[in-house]
């Protein structure tokens, strides 16, 4: 990349970064979304880090893509609506660098936003003195802080891909409402939409056994749930309802990441 | 500038439709360096769709316009509602815009020529419609591109606010910058332009210096000799000249 898109792309990203430091909504949304995450190990007790990563598992695999939603769906809308993409069409800007510097801007919000309150998350297990009996899951077995260090870091990989997804939204939808309507839909088709659709190929013999597998790893949650189950809960993995093998699920993960970035640059023009 | 030069801007026999309706048909004129010229019209007689072409914005159904500019930015814009990110202030809206431009923006200079010299930290939300407007064209002329397109610069704006807009955009024209302007301010067109481009339903209909359309007209005001064209709906296709008349 020349010097002069470098400057490009850090501009944009600069400028969505400091434009979500100064809204106070985003603001709202980061503290409750830290107080979310905050809450499990609180109520739920932070007897190990592998317990924490099974209670947090759930509450992050909704949590994180609604919050990256909330980050990114007017990312490119918002800027097209007001007139002001027509005015940075005029500069010798391409697409691409466009697209890139408002998405690696707002993933460096969403990523501060989702891996601060996890890592303050963590500090509850030494500081817990004793492990809480819970109704949230619990797990008395090996304990390793390496756990908790790959469930915050597939986290953020979720987290980036929701974002993309998120910033894809903000440039196919063209008016406010279109795009409000259209990130509602696509978020509970990424939450939940695509698990059920795989649950109803199988119940209908569309997916077979064999084919269960590489069938989840294309819904971004269910990658998420099965890389952290293969990487960051491995000693309770199996006891766990079906998820995708962990290359399928990276394979699904960054294949939704490229694609809705490729989608938002070949859109976003006409946003 | 020699007889040589070559037009800054060249429209030649563009057209336009937004599906089955027609916009533009058959335009034709060009623009040398220098000059400032004003399209006028009635509402929806085409005149933000053709500077929204000239700017690359659009791409037109038929015909050719070509800026003939080496500079990285050839064409400045001013939406007709300009709109920044309200987040921001004057200063570092315009250092943005200098780094997609890849040049380092001197921003007080820029906002004292257009009068925001007393304001570089104002966050935009806080600016009157007319300083907003002020503020699109010092962002318009960042990368100093040769051909600015101003779509209604003097809209909204109080009578003192459109003496300073024209004495910017003279300047602008003095630098050698070609400036073509669509306005419904005709005041400002008396003031402004060096040639006026009378658009109707999408075509030229007459193309000339203020005083001159007038003389030709015999109308007392701009005002009247444009209602007496638009009536007539003549047809031209021009070459504006530099600044101080058509050719």
């Amino acid at each position: 990349m020349s010097d002069g898109r470098l400057r490009q792309v850090r501009a944009l990203a600069q400028r969505e970064l400091d434009a979500v430091v100064r809204t106070r909504t985003y603001l709202v949304l980061v503290t409750l979304f830290g107080l979310a995450v905050a809450s499990v190990p609180a109520l739920g007790g932070a007897g190990g880090y592998l317990p924490l990563v099974l209670n947090l598992m759930t509450p992050v695999e909704v949590l994180v893509p609604v919050l990256a939603f909330a980050f990114g769906y007017q990312a490119i809308r918002a800027d097209a609506e007001r007139g002001e993409l027509d005015v940075i069409r005029t500069y010798p800007v391409r697409r691409a660098t466009y697209v890139l510097g408002v998405f690696l801007g707002r993933a460096t919000a969403v990523l501060a936003a989702v891996l601060v309150p996890l890592a303050l998350a963590a500090t509850f297990v030494p500081l817990a003195s004793q492990p809480a009996p819970s109704f949230l899951a619990s797990a008395a077995t090996v304990d390793d802080p390496i756990y908790y260090v790959r469930f915050v870091s597939i986290t953020g990989v979720y987290a980036v891909v929701a974002l993309g997804i998120a910033v894809a939204v903000s440039t196919v939808a063209r008016t406010r409402r279109e795009g409000l309507a259209l990130a509602v839909s696509t978020l509970l088709v990424v939450v939940v939409g695509l698990d059920l659709a795989v649950v109803g190929g199988l119940t209908t013999g569309v997916v077979g056994p064999d084919g269960l597998g590489a069938a989840l790893a294309l819904s971004p949650a269910s990658a998420f749930r099965g890389l952290v189950l293969a990487f960051a809960a491995t000693p309770v993995a199996g006891a766990s309802a079906p998820a995708p093998a962990a290359l399928p699920s990276v394979v699904g993960l960054f294949g939704w990441l490229i694609g809705t970035l490729a989608l938002a640059t070949v859109t976003v023009w006409r946003a | 500038m020699t007889d040589t030069e070559e037009p800054v801007l060249t429209v030649d026999d563009v057209r336009h439709a937004f599906g089955d309706l027609t916009v533009l048909e058959d335009v034709s004129f060009s623009a040398d360096r220098g000059s400032v010229v004003s399209l006028v019209g009635p509402n929806g007689s085409g005149k933000s769709t053709l500077l929204r072409i000239v700017a690359g914005l659009i791409e037109q159904t038929g015909g050719e316009v070509t800026v003939a500019a080496s500079a990285d930015r050839p064409v400045g814009y001013l939406p007709q509602t300009p709109a920044f990110r309200p987040q921001f202030s004057l200063a570092e809206t315009l250092s943005f815009y200098g780094d997609l431009a890849g040049v380092d923006v001197d921003v007080d200079d820029r906002l004292r020529r257009v009068g925001l010299q007393n304001v570089p930290d104002r966050r935009v939300d806080a600016l009157s419609g007319g300083m907003t407007r002020l503020l699109g064209i010092a962002q318009a002329t960042v990368g100093d591109p040769p051909l600015l397109v101003l779509d209604e610069p003097s809209s909204g704006l109080d009578p003192v606010m459109v003496e300073h807009v024209s004495a910017v955009v003279d300047d602008l024209a003095g630098e050698g910058t070609t400036v073509l302007l669509a306005t419904h301010n005709i005041d400002a067109v008396e003031q402004m332009a060096d040639t006026v481009l009378v658009l109707d339903d999408g075509t030229i209909v007459a193309a000339e210096s203020p005083t001159a359309l007038r003389e030709r007209t015999g109308a007392d005001t701009l005002t009247g000799a444009l209602a007496d064209v638009i009536e007539r709906d003549e047809t031209a296709s021009v070459s504006v000249g530099q600044r101080g008349g058509a050719e």
